[in-house]
């Protein structure tokens, strides 16, 4: 048997104090393995955004333990957190966040270069073409559409061929057509790099394209069912 | 390090749009800083170029009341080429008997200038005086109505003007004048009558060497040598050396004013940058999900800051070098010599380093705070708790500081000063910040009014974000600086004006020679019945020991020391001086006829520690005498009378050669009609009218002031700078509001009265503080450091201060016009 890709047991999280005091987060336990792809469903404020930030070590859980591909992130500092998601974990966001003063093929260029690749610029090319971008390379994100910035996002995300992508509602600032093209080129990503993915989404049709599907509702899981 | 840069370098590329306060008052601070440093250097410069031609000489030999003995000028003549003059102030008047004037007489030998040359105004019938003509400072000209080939009486003398002096080449050299000059040839000076034993003149003796020696050892050797004859000695390197003291302690005192400028644009530099960052946040928490360590992120920030910063600063020095340049051109005539335009590097320099320790202060914390953003940022904005900076940052933002004091107490003449000085301004931000932390809490705690405006304006007071700190520190220092100010001038002219007339007397007459007395007294009476006459003996005399150890081997000179610097006035009287008390020791008793006794003035006095029983020697004429101090005593200044640092007691003086001087009241009798036939009768006799005097202390004191408020200016600019960019970097929050106030039925009227509440109210705040403190400094410097009577004009100080407000407070509201155009479906949508 192989070993989990993800691994949380009793993550909990909680916002605030005395009377302010929101528990987000409730005991997590969650398990996904290798090349899985697992949609995370669940209405607004149920918990889903602050479990990916925990997972991808973007935050830091108040109790339970979290290991990605092996590592425990559990005792991390953020630089360590930092260090710990180059080339193991990339991000997609639902609010594209490029960087305003970069160039599209520096954007995608950045992970690779924080991670001290010699060729990122070169590397970085071959990902924007993959997305579909390959002639777009000196375009600022003010000069892209939704659907192009998305797709420099994936490009980003994926360039380090990571081991897991987290994407947090994807297609939410997209047209319909528009998140139906980029959530096939997401998928296709995925098919040809081999790696976990993990999307957040209200949208049932997109989650039904996933293996895996775990529904959280406040601050637990309250479904995990697979595909067939 | 490599990825830090080529962050910041494509980061750059959004421009500098959220650094624009960083940029205007880190310049605004490096801009003064540089321009006080280049000015005070390019005077000096001129100088130290012109050192010879300042001083008339390579060596300059100058004594009192007397002339050269022959042994004493052979002495000089082997050094090389010598020139005497002589100098003395002397009462000239046409000779139809109309208008008179006090002028400065100075006769010149044939050898006269050594160095440079005296250059007359067109129209000169010849290029120097001669035999019983003169060349006369067009001032006089103006006052006397003189043409070239008018006669003109001085003393005994009937002169011919024969030019107009536009360049006087050892006029800087010799020092703070009362008149207009009149160069004249022994010969004419002679035939005025005006040398006589015990006249007040000043014999210069300018030599040429030989030899390129070096000077300073010589002038040393000369001074060991001559000293007892009451010799005083310069040499090139140190001419004018009262101008270049006065030079130096403004320029020293212009930077510290320029330092507090560049605390207020500090605090800019903190606000800007933080502004900045907050707007970077989501490429901060970005750059951090792609896996940038946060001392990536620190660097790839640092690296920007210091990129800007160090083009501000270049852009700022360039600024200031300027300055002296733009000086020259538009206030040529208010300065003392031109000034020498060139490229100053160490004035420079040290901006430079001000500059940059500046910036490094303070975006140290915004930039540490950066580094703590979470790259959860990315999912919910909120308010990041304040975490105190890391041990690391709080340990060079200590070491920065600390070399901003070591850089400006170390460089200073009057390190205790610069150091007061320092730690007042820091005491005061300090002070400020308390306040504007309190005004914050207050504003938070009180009672949530019903009136949805005024609560509106509370609240923006104390919302998270509020920069109510900053723009209390910032404007309060500003507006501070503007207070003392008002304080000092106002009290000072205050007391001016109020002790004139109450205790001054009309003239001060000098040169009275001592056989005339009598006649002199019953001339001023003949034209005013009431008129008030003091008589005092007046010699002058040059203390050359203390405690036995002669002053040459004193070195340094302690500070305020007054009564060693060269020859002072001195005097002998059996009673205690009207506006005197003995503080230590006894006065003598009226008949006293023993050995040499002395008084002297109390801070003089403190300053090299003496006390009743010590010796001072003293050279008068020429002779030494060792003399015992008896008492010690306080002297008020401000009546304005003969007030002598060192009087003898009888006994001692009475038979050296001297004149007397007077002071005269006149209640009864035109000034004009007194002073006409005093100078017919007593052609010899040097009458200053006291209202001359005063007129030029506080023309000097207000050229002074406006170099003050130049520099001041800088810390309100900056205080407006941090303003502006408190309005812009809460604009969204208010913008936000203005908007949510539209939608809900508010008139622009009432948003705009909203904005203006808010701003009254922290005007109020920032009004109090700025008077109290303001106040507070400036009584502490009249009573304590002037020793001034507390005499402030509290209507020209309350106007500084209303004036200050209203314009900074002015700008801030207009700052607030541009949200009220905005439209609401528009801006909701973008916010």
């Amino acid at each position: 048997m192989t070993s989990p890709l993800i691994d949380a047991a009793g993550v909990a999280l909680t916002l605030g104090r005395g009377s302010a005091r929101v528990d987000i987060l409730k005991g997590i336990d969650l398990s996904v393995s290798p090349g899985e792809t697992v949609a995370l469903l669940g209405p607004s404020g149920s918990g889903k955004s602050s479990l990916m930030a925990i997972l991808s070590g973007l935050e830091r859980a108040d109790a339970g333990r979290v290991a990605i591909d092996g590592l425990d992130f559990t005792n991390l500092d953020e630089d360590g957190l930092a260090a710990a998601r180059r080339g193991r974990i990339g991000i997609i966001l639902q609010a594209f966040h490029l960087l305003p003063t970069m160039t599209a093929l520096e954007n995608v260029a950045i992970p690779l270069e924080l991670a001290g690749v010699a060729d990122a610029f070169d590397r970085a090319g071959a990902e924007l073409a993959a997305v579909g971008l390959g002639h777009r390379p000196s375009h600022y994100p003010q000069q892209l559409s939704g659907g192009e910035q998305q797709r420099v996002a994936i490009a980003r995300a994926t360039a380090p061929r990571p081991a897991l992508i987290f994407a947090d509602e994807p297609t939410g600032n997209l047209d319909a057509a528009t998140g139906a093209s980029i959530m096939d080129l997401l998928f296709d990503r995925q098919c040809e790099t081999g790696a976990t993915l993990f999307i957040i989404t209200h949208d049932a049709a997109l989650a039904s394209r996933c293996g895996r599907i775990v529904e959280m509702r406040d601050g637990v899981i309250h479904s995990d069912q697979r595909a067939g | 390090m490599r990825i830090a840069w080529a962050l910041a370098l494509r980061d750059l590329r959004g421009g500098l749009r959220g650094l624009r306060l960083l940029v205007a008052c880190l310049f605004l601070g490096v801009t003064a800083l540089a321009a006080v440093g280049s000015l005070s250097s390019s005077i000096t410069a001129e100088l130290n170029t012109r050192g010879r031609e300042i001083l008339g000489g390579d060596v300059e030999l100058r004594v009192a009341q007397r002339q050269a003995s022959a042994g004493e000028r052979a002495a000089f003549d082997r050094l090389g080429t010598v020139s005497e003059s002589l100098r003395m102030r002397a009462m000239t008047s046409r000779t139809d008997g109309g208008a008179s004037l006090l002028a400065e007489l100075k006769s010149v030998d044939a050898r006269w200038p050594l160095y440079g040359r005296l250059t007359l105004a067109p129209g000169a019938r010849s290029d120097r005086p001669r035999g019983f003509d003169a060349t006369i400072a067009p001032a006089l000209a103006d006052a006397l109505s003189l043409r070239i080939g008018d006669h003109f009486r001085v003393g005994q003398a009937e002169l011919r003007v024969i030019g107009l002096i536009t360049d006087e080449p050892d006029r800087v050299g010799e020092g703070f004048t009362f008149g207009p000059t009149i160069l004249v040839s022994p010969q004419a000076l002679a035939a005025t009558g005006l040398v006589q034993p015990g006249s007040l003149f000043t014999a210069r003796y300018r030599v040429r060497l030989a030899d390129a020696a070096d000077t300073t050892k010589l002038a040393d050797e000369l001074d060991r040598r001559f000293r007892t004859g009451g010799w005083e000695i310069s040499d090139r390197t140190n001419a004018a050396r009262g101008l270049r003291r006065f030079i130096d302690r403004l320029g020293e005192f212009l930077t510290l004013v320029g330092l507090s400028a560049l605390i207020v644009a500090g605090i800019g530099v903190a606000n800007g940058v933080g502004s900045w960052l907050d707007q970077r946040r989501p490429s901060i928490a970005t750059l951090k999900i792609l896996g940038a360590s946060s001392g990536t992120v620190f660097r790839t920030y640092l690296i920007q800051v210091g990129l800007i910063a160090a083009g501000t600063i270049i852009a700022g020095l360039a600024a200031g070098a300027a300055t002296p340049a733009l000086v020259a051109m538009v206030a040529a005539d208010a300065l003392p010599l031109p000034l020498r335009l060139s490229l100053y590097p160490q004035p420079l320099l040290t901006s430079a380093a001000y500059g940059v320790l500046a910036s490094l202060l303070f975006s140290l914390i915004p930039l540490a705070r950066a580094r703590t953003v979470s790259p959860a940022t990315i999912f919910r904005m909120r308010v990041e708790p304040f975490r105190r900076p890391s041990w690391p940052t709080l340990v060079v933002m200590a070491m920065a500081g600390l070399a901003v004091a070591a850089l400006a107490i170390g460089t200073a003449s009057q390190p205790l000063l610069s150091a007061g000085v320092l730690a007042g301004a820091v005491l005061l931000l300090l002070v400020l910040a308390g306040s504007g932390a309190l005004v914050r809490r207050i504003a938070r705690a009180l009672p949530r009014p019903r009136r949805p405006l005024l609560r509106l304006a509370i609240a923006n007071l104390h919302r998270p974000g509020s920069q109510t700190i900053g723009l209390v520190v910032a404007l309060g220092l500003g507006l501070t600086m503007f207070v003392i100010l008002a304080v000092l001038q106002t009290s000072l002219a205050t007391q001016i004006e109020r002790t004139v007339p109450a205790t001054a007397p009309n003239f001060f007459a000098l040169d009275i020679p001592t056989t005339d007395i009598e006649r002199f007294r019953a001339a001023v009476h003949a034209e005013s019945r009431a008129a008030k006459i003091a008589v005092v003996p007046s010699l002058r005399g040059t203390v050359v020991a203390v405690r036995g150890v002669r002053v040459t081997d004193m070195k340094p000179v302690p500070e305020g020391a007054w009564i060693l610097n060269g020859d002072r006035g001195i005097t002998y009287a059996a009673h205690l001086p009207q506006g005197s008390e003995i503080v230590a020791g006894r006065w003598w008793p009226a008949d006293y006829a023993g050995p040499p006794l002395v008084s002297i003035e109390e801070q003089g006095a403190r300053a090299l520690g003496l006390k009743p029983g010590d010796t001072l020697t003293i050279s008068v004429l020429g002779v030494e005498m060792e003399t015992r101090i008896a008492s010690i005593r306080r002297v008020n200044w401000e009546t304005m009378g003969f007030n002598f640092g060192i009087v003898f007691a009888p006994g001692t003086l009475e038979g050296a050669p001297h004149s007397y001087m007077a002071t005269i009241s006149l209640p009864d009798a035109p000034e004009s009609r007194v002073s006409r036939a005093l100078v017919k009768a007593f052609p010899s006799v040097s009458l200053i009218r006291v209202k001359d005097i005063v007129g030029q202390l506080a023309t000097i004191f207000d050229q002074m002031a406006l170099a003050i408020r130049a520099a001041a200016s800088v810390a309100l600019a900056s205080g407006v700078a941090v303003l502006i960019g408190a309005i812009a970097a809460s604009r969204r929050a208010r913008l936000y509001d203005a908007v949510l106030l539209k939608m809900l039925g508010a008139t622009r009227g009432q948003i705009l009265a909203a904005q203006a509440i808010e701003y009254a109210l922290l005007a109020a705040v920032i009004a109090i503080l700025a008077f109290a403190a303001g106040v507070a400094v400036g009584w502490y410097i009249v009573i304590h450091i002037f020793e001034f009577r507390w005499t402030p004009d509290w209507a020209t100080i309350l106007a500084t201060l209303g004036v200050g407000i209203v314009a900074t407070l002015g700008i801030g509201l207009l700052g607030s016009l541009a949200l009220l155009n905005a439209r609401p479906a528009r801006a909701l949508r973008q916010l």
